[in-house]
């Protein structure tokens, strides 16, 4: 057997599994977007759905806010994964445990924090319990809206603390694989410790926390659980607004759910791209 | 130009069951190249990265021209080293490399670029100054490294093993480019390795280290020719030892007598003599032996012999060899200067 | 040394924000009511994990059914992520980069994009509302995250050991068996637990899918929470948690090199 049929046969079930499934179901949600649909009989393909869905109010805002949470969330949990990894990679009393709440956090479901943080810094939550105990409000009502509220702080939070994990493992990983050798060349080349830090090591791991960032912004942008938990009526994250639109019994509309999920997937793959390109434009990969 | 010294230097890595350096005592002279020379594991990187700040030792010190600088972080020692990996910073270009220590002390981009041209120069990489590292060979990367440090002009060059990741001819190449400027700068150079050839070849003095302290130090020949321990002699390469009593000048084995050179004390003691010493054929301190063993090595063959139940091997040219037979029983000349009595028995 | 205070107690912020969000959780799973505004529950009690493991609240069998779900997706992906793992780990080809990105894109793109023309799809061939369905569809997800691990583990393998056991004698399948499956075991280990998780975690794709028909633990964790008994909500969140907790004890020993380099492999 030659090597060419080789690696076609290694990769065909898998490539059968993509294509038929993935790429099938992007296709047909493409299709649908183009307001191509046989069955309803619609087969003059069209660009109605994106025009409709681009001149909704609520789609815009929906897109603005779902930006706005992606890319907070997405520096926040960087600058402090940053922060995280920078410590973890230290000795210290308690290291361990850390490191392992730090593990833990990665396999707990997204739903699971977002309830979470739900009982947490709701209006009669933990923190607003604590609030009143300390004298600083009278009644929930007090108590500033955190969850549910339109400017997405509670999705925010709950982002910044499932994603921080994510970054700091990928950071660990990365200043692991670099080692410490180059760092003592520059402490050696007459550099100090934070020269060091700033003018080495940033530089040499800012590739795995650019396209951790990336993942983060991608994920954030598009997921859906999370605002369903913990977002506002008014804005809705956009899959949030495509799921509904795709919901509604009114069949005609559900070319618009898919322009939305269309655009939402092309923002994502965008970001990705952009990212990659720019990594490769720097000649450094993201490991 | 900087004396370097190293006092008592222990360290023990955290886990680890053995101490890397066990008390080691070294001075580098002001303005030589000195070999730190030991087999892989002795203890030689450990020692290099006491001197470089980059380590904290258990106890011992750093002295520089008979000053103290351990309290000093790395940064201000003055001490510049080199790895054994060229280390080159990916996202900085050639330049930016060479660049990166006086841009750390806050030199202007004028200065340090006025300062990066001649040693690209002087390492031959001009015009690579743009690249990126990735694009440069390994011993153009090499070199780069040792220019980055080189351009600082440390009081004190350390080399851990710079050629040992270098093809056989860019190893002689890199060995006369370290030598040459060493010998332009005159800054006080520790090079670590652990090929004695090596070491022999570029170094000043050598100073070899075995378990984590200093076994002998001093110039090349009197390691190679006068080892003060067997040990030492068996790292040079050295195989035949004699056991046997030195009385009167004289060395008695169980084979027979053999003339010193130098009279020493009677004592027991061992005598060694390099292969590429013993003659076969008359003269004085000749005995008889027995042919063993017969290999041809190429440029020359190596002669195992039989002398009374005491094994001795001799390093001859092939042509010599050749007419001998095994079981011949033949006359071994051991010259009286090349017999080594060591120090302790 | 100095810092190594500072250090601790920059840790111990971390390791509380890590916490945070699960201690009302914990809290709430043993309270009998906890009105506003109480510090602490007013009544301790096991109601909550009571009604969240009694038969009529249907939780045991949904974490059955997420589990069995999860482990033949797992089961699934690794059979096919092997092959397909150790030729983009062992074998360099033209277009190998187009067919990495290809598989993936499934991971990093946003689900919504695929699960509408998905749940088309299976409309068709009558597998919405079935457990086979979400099976597959959690396969989009699942299998690039274990080709990508199998990949990395397989560019640290070398084939010459196949080739040295089948001149030894070995059959093929002896050679898998005996040679290629011990060498790579710790890689597939990882895979594995990494691929349940993923599977596990899914609340999209098996809501598009099942259509409400497949209730699998977080389907159900959020019907509960939206019905308003935070004590059950709390302890189906904490039951929920369970496996992953398991996964992380199995794996501890080699996380912090291998699991980081897991997640790793995604960015690359």
């Amino acid at each position: 057997m030659t090597d060419r049929r080789r690696i076609f046969l290694l990769l065909a079930p898998a490539l059968m599994v993509i294509g038929g499934l993935f790429l099938t179901g992007l296709g047909l949600t493409l299709l649908r977007s183009f307001r191509y649909m046989p069955a309803l009989g619609l087969t003059d393909p069209d660009l109605a759905a994106y025009v409709a869905v681009l001149t909704r109010p609520d789609f815009l805002a929906s897109l603005g806010f779902s930006l706005w949470i992606a890319a907070a969330s997405t520096l926040i949990a960087a600058m402090l994964a940053l922060a995280s990894a920078l410590l973890l990679r230290q000795s210290f009393p308690g290291r361990a445990v850390i490191s392992f709440l730090v593990q833990l956090n990665l396999t707990i479901p997204h739903i699971v924090g977002a309830i979470g943080v739900l009982y947490l810094v709701s209006q009669s939550g933990v923190f607003a319990r604590l609030a009143r105990a300390a004298g600083m409000i009278a009644a929930p009502s007090d108590f500033p809206i955190l969850t549910n509220d339109p400017d997405g702080i509670g999705i925010i939070l709950l982002y910044v603390w499932k994603e921080l994990p994510f970054i700091t493992l990928i950071l660990l990983s990365s200043l692991q694989t670099l080692g410490e050798d180059h760092e003592a060349v520059a402490r050696s080349l007459g550099a100090s410790r934070w020269q060091a830090v700033a003018h080495v090591l940033l530089p040499m791991i800012s590739p795995a926390l650019l396209s951790a960032s990336a993942l983060v912004f991608a994920f954030s942008f598009g997921a859906y659980e999370v605002p369903l938990i913990l977002g506002a009526n008014a804005p809705k994250a956009l899959a949030v607004l495509a799921w509904q639109a795709q919901t509604e019994p009114d069949l005609v509309a559900r070319p618009e759910a898919m322009a939305m999920a269309v655009i939402t997937a092309l923002i994502g793959l965008g970001l990705l791209l952009a990212t990659l390109r720019s990594l490769r434009h720097r000649g450094l990969h993201a490991r | 130009m900087t004396t370097l010294g190293l006092a008592g230097l222990c360290k023990t890595y955290q886990g680890a069951d053995h101490r890397a350096l066990a008390g080691l005592d070294l001075t580098v002279e002001s303005g030589t190249l000195t070999a730190l020379l030991g087999p892989s594991g002795c203890g030689k990187t450990t020692a290099m990265k006491l001197v470089a700040g980059l380590l904290r030792p258990d106890a011992g010190d750093v002295l520089l021209d008979g000053r103290s600088v351990l309290a000093l972080p790395p940064e201000r020692r003055g001490v510049a080293m080199v790895f054994q990996n060229p280390l080159l910073f990916p996202h900085l270009t050639v330049a930016g490399n060479l660049g990166f220590g006086l841009r750390m002390r806050g030199l202007s981009p004028r200065e340090i670029a006025a300062r990066v041209e001649p040693m690209l120069e002087r390492v031959r990489l001009d015009g690579l100054g743009p690249r990126r590292p990735v694009d440069l060979s390994g011993g153009q990367q090499q070199r780069a490294a040792l220019a980055r440090a080189l351009i600082l002009q440390p009081k004190v060059l350390l080399l851990d093993e710079p050629l040992s990741n270098l093809d056989p001819g860019l190893r002689d190449e890199m060995r006369c480019l370290i030598r040459g400027l060493q010998r332009e700068t005159g800054i006080t150079t520790l090079i670590v390795t652990h090929d004695q050839a090596e070491a022999v070849a570029i170094a000043d003095r050598i100073a070899l280290m075995l378990d984590g302290r200093l076994a002998q130090s001093g110039a090349p020949e009197d390691l190679y020719r006068r080892p003060a321990t067997a040990e030492v002699a068996q790292f040079f390469g050295g195989v035949n030892f004699l056991p046997g009593r030195v009385a009167g000048g004289q060395f008695h084995a169980t084979f027979g007598r053999l003339a010193l050179a130098e009279a020493g004390l009677d004592r027991e003691a061992t005598v060694t003599i390099r292969p590429e010493a013993i003659r076969l054929g008359e003269g004085p301190n000749t005995l008889t032996g027995r042919v063993q063993e017969i290999a041809f090595l190429g440029t020359q063959s190596r002669v195992t012999l039989d002398l009374m139940a005491t094994t001795l091997e001799a390093l001859v040219a092939p042509d010599v060899a050749e007419s001998l037979t095994v079981g011949q029983e033949i006359a071994v000349n051991l010259p009286a200067k090349a017999l080594w009595v060591l120090p302790q028995p | 040394m100095r810092g190594r205070g500072s250090r601790g107690l920059a840790g111990l912020a971390l390791g509380l924000f890590m916490v945070l969000p699960v201690l009302p959780l914990v809290i709430w799973s043993f309270a009998h009511g906890w009105r506003f505004p109480s510090l602490w529950p007013e009544d301790v009690s096991l109601d909550g994990w009571a009604i969240a493991l009694s038969d009529r609240a249907g939780v045991l069998q949904s974490f059955g059914l997420t589990a069995l779900i999860a482990a033949a997706t797992t089961l699934i992906a690794l059979l096919i992520g092997l092959p397909a793992g150790r030729a983009l780990g062992l074998y360099r080809f033209r277009g190998k980069g187009l067919v990495a990105l290809l598989l993936v894109a499934p991971a990093v793109l946003p689900g919504i994009a695929v699960v509408f023309g998905l749940h088309g799809i299976f409309l068709r061939l009558g597998l919405t509302g079935t457990i086979a369905g979400v099976i597959l569809a959690h396969l989009v997800p699942v299998l690039p995250y274990v080709t990508l691990v199998l990949a990395a583990v397989f560019s640290r393998f070398d084939p010459a050991f196949e080739d040295q056991a089948r001149s030894l004698g070995a059959t093929p399948l002896q050679c898998l068996t005996r040679v290629t499956l011990p060498a790579i075991w710790p890689g597939l280990l990882t895979a594995a637990l990494f691929a349940f998780l993923v599977s596990w975690s899914q609340y999209l794709l098996t809501l598009a899918i099942g259509g409400g028909r497949v209730q699998t633990l977080p389907l159900l964790l959020f019907s509960s929470a939206s019905a308003g008994r935070n004590d059950v909500t709390a302890a189906i969140a904490l039951l929920y948690i369970l496996p992953g907790l398991l996964v992380l004890i199995i794996t501890a020993r080699q996380i912090t090199g291998r699991g980081a380099a897991l997640t790793g492999g995604i960015g690359s």
